[in-house]
């Protein structure tokens, strides 16, 4: 059946090994990776074997394609080559059988790097998913807080996780500690997530390297965490603090890199002296980014024999991502019918002595402010 | 073993057109298949033939590992070296570059090129593919019907 253009076929792409065309074939989506099965013989069954399946329902225009698109590669697949990495988008509806399906073959093909990014609403996740013994990076994200992240995991071999609109709730012992028995954990982002009953989140973690957390800045999504990580270097906070950082017992000694921004939607006193403690107990940081203060009175009458080892400090007249997260948190309340009506004004100046007042204590400190 | 490797001072590549290039050892270390060559020999000076490779792409490569094996550039002026590196070549230099990175076993340029490919064709439709790879297609216009139907999910 061969036409008699095969003996004149040698492109330098082909002649190559499956893995270099695997390889490219694995940067692109796999909807595109699949079309090359008519380029020719030796590219027919090659994208059987890919290793990492990058599925985004912005390439099919409607849920079925994309349905029969997600079944078409999961039956056709070469069973035995292992999946390493998964990246599914889906923007709009999904049935749960679907995403049920795509993350147990998975889990079940040893999967070590998880995107899963989805729309709709999702009420819960295969508890396979939280067993799975092969996976070292996790990124969940969702657009409603629905889905209840289980406290109990066991992912020995994870070290990213990235979260994003999930609900923490208590395990057995009353407590919402989900993170503790991540062994290798390194890096951890929690994004508008959600603490059920009140609780404190506690966040410890004795690999834990770095850590993000960035809250909707309105307050009914605001919850109390602690933080038990004697090895975090790097700590990113976008947020309203309402509470110390490690309760009675300061472990942040390790923390050099901070980056804070308040967002000042509440005018609530409390926050700016709030802000200070946070400081206080990171006491060893180097480098510090900080969004304005707001003044209060007797705010420099506090005592602050703190950030003696500051090297550089940023201040922040306005952030634009922080911004743009306010307009999406304000555009999800609306869709979610919740009243939204807390007022949002970046600062655009830097208050007087605010900037002496935090580098009382470090000689060398080199300052800037950025502005936007 | 180690101390015999040391002692290399230079190491001569000849590309298939002849043309000579005389590197220090720490250049060629990501090229696995000539440093495979240096691990079976005994001596000061090794001159190594690359039939497989053209001198203008030794060149580029020996251009790359150079500027990625310094200590003094920082990371910041590596991307931004990257970024005209490809800017400059055609899609032919591209492909004869990822032959080249396979050829000579080196993982990260195989991985920097691959990258570069996959920059070009992504979002593209399979007949630009088949254009920029240069491919022939085996398959009679039977065949290749035959075949999208059977995988028509993915040509939605």
């Amino acid at each position: 059946m061969k036409t008699e253009n095969k003996e004149k076929n040698n492109d330098m792409i082909s002649d190559l090994p499956d893995c270099v065309l695997l390889y490219i074939l694995s940067l692109l989506n796999t909807k595109d990776a699949v079309q090359t099965c008519i380029l020719s013989t030796r590219w027919k069954n090659l994208w059987k074997n890919l290793p990492t399946l990058r599925l985004n329902s912005t390439h099919l225009e409607t849920f079925q394609s994309f349905a029969k698109f997600v079944y078409g590669i999961l039956s056709l697949r070469d069973s035995t080559t292992s999946l390493h990495i998964l990246d599914f988008h889906r923007s709009g509806i999904i049935w749960p059988s679907l995403l049920k399906k795509i993350l147990k073959y998975a889990v079940s093909h040893n999967v070590q790097r998880l995107n899963i990014n989805v729309s709709d609403v999702v009420s819960h996740l295969p508890s396979c998913l939280f067993s799975c013994q092969t996976l070292t990076s996790l990124n969940l994200s969702f657009k409603y807080a629905t889905v209840l992240f289980p406290y109990a995991l066991n992912l020995p071999a994870l070290t990213n996780l990235s979260l994003k609109c999930l609900i923490f709730c208590a395990g057995d012992d009353g407590r919402v500690e989900p993170f503790s028995t991540l062994k290798l954990l390194n890096s951890l982002i929690i994004k508008y997530c959600k603490v059920r009953d009140a609780q404190n989140l506690c966040i410890s973690s004795v690999t834990l390297v770095n850590l993000t957390m960035i809250s909707c800045p309105y307050s009914f999504t605001e919850f109390k965490f602690e933080l038990s990580t004697p090895c975090l270097l790097k700590f990113k906070f976008w947020g309203i603090p309402i509470q110390k950082l490690c309760g009675s017992n300061n472990n942040l000694y390790s923390t050099k890199h901070v980056d804070i921004n308040v967002a000042m939607v509440l005018n609530s006193m409390d926050t700016p002296f709030l802000l200070l403690k946070w400081l206080a107990e990171l006491a060893n940081i180097e480098s510090l980014i900080v969004s304005v203060l707001s003044i209060v009175p007797d705010l420099f009458k506090v005592e602050f024999p703190f950030l003696r080892n500051l090297k550089s400090l940023k201040v922040k007249l306005r952030d634009i991502e922080l911004e743009q997260a306010v307009a999406m948190s304000q555009t999800e309340a609306v869709e979610l019918g919740v009243a939204f009506d807390a007022e949002f004004e970046p600062f655009s100046f830097v208050p007087d002595g605010i900037i002496d007042f935090l580098i009382q204590n470090s000689p060398f400190v080199d300052v800037n402010i950025i502005d936007f | 073993m180690a101390a015999e490797k040391s002692s290399i001072k230079i190491i001569t590549l000849i590309a298939a057109d002849g043309s000579v290039f005389e590197v220090e050892p720490n250049i060629v270390k990501e090229m696995k298949t000539v440093q495979s060559y240096i691990d079976e020999l005994d001596q000061n000076t090794v001159s190594i033939p690359l039939p497989n490779v053209f001198g203008n792409d030794l060149a580029m490569i020996i251009e790359y590992c150079k500027k990625h094996a310094s200590e003094e550039e920082t990371k910041e002026a590596k991307e931004e070296f990257d970024f005209e590196f490809v800017k400059r070549m055609k899609s032919d230099d591209k492909l004869r570059l990822l032959q080249a990175a396979s050829y000579l076993n080196m993982e990260s340029f195989l991985q920097f090129m691959a990258k570069a490919i996959a920059a070009e064709i992504e979002n593209q439709s399979v007949e630009f593919v088949r254009d920029y790879f240069q491919i022939e297609s085996d398959f009679t216009p039977e065949e290749e019907a035959e075949l999208r139907k059977e995988n028509e999910w993915a040509f939605k």
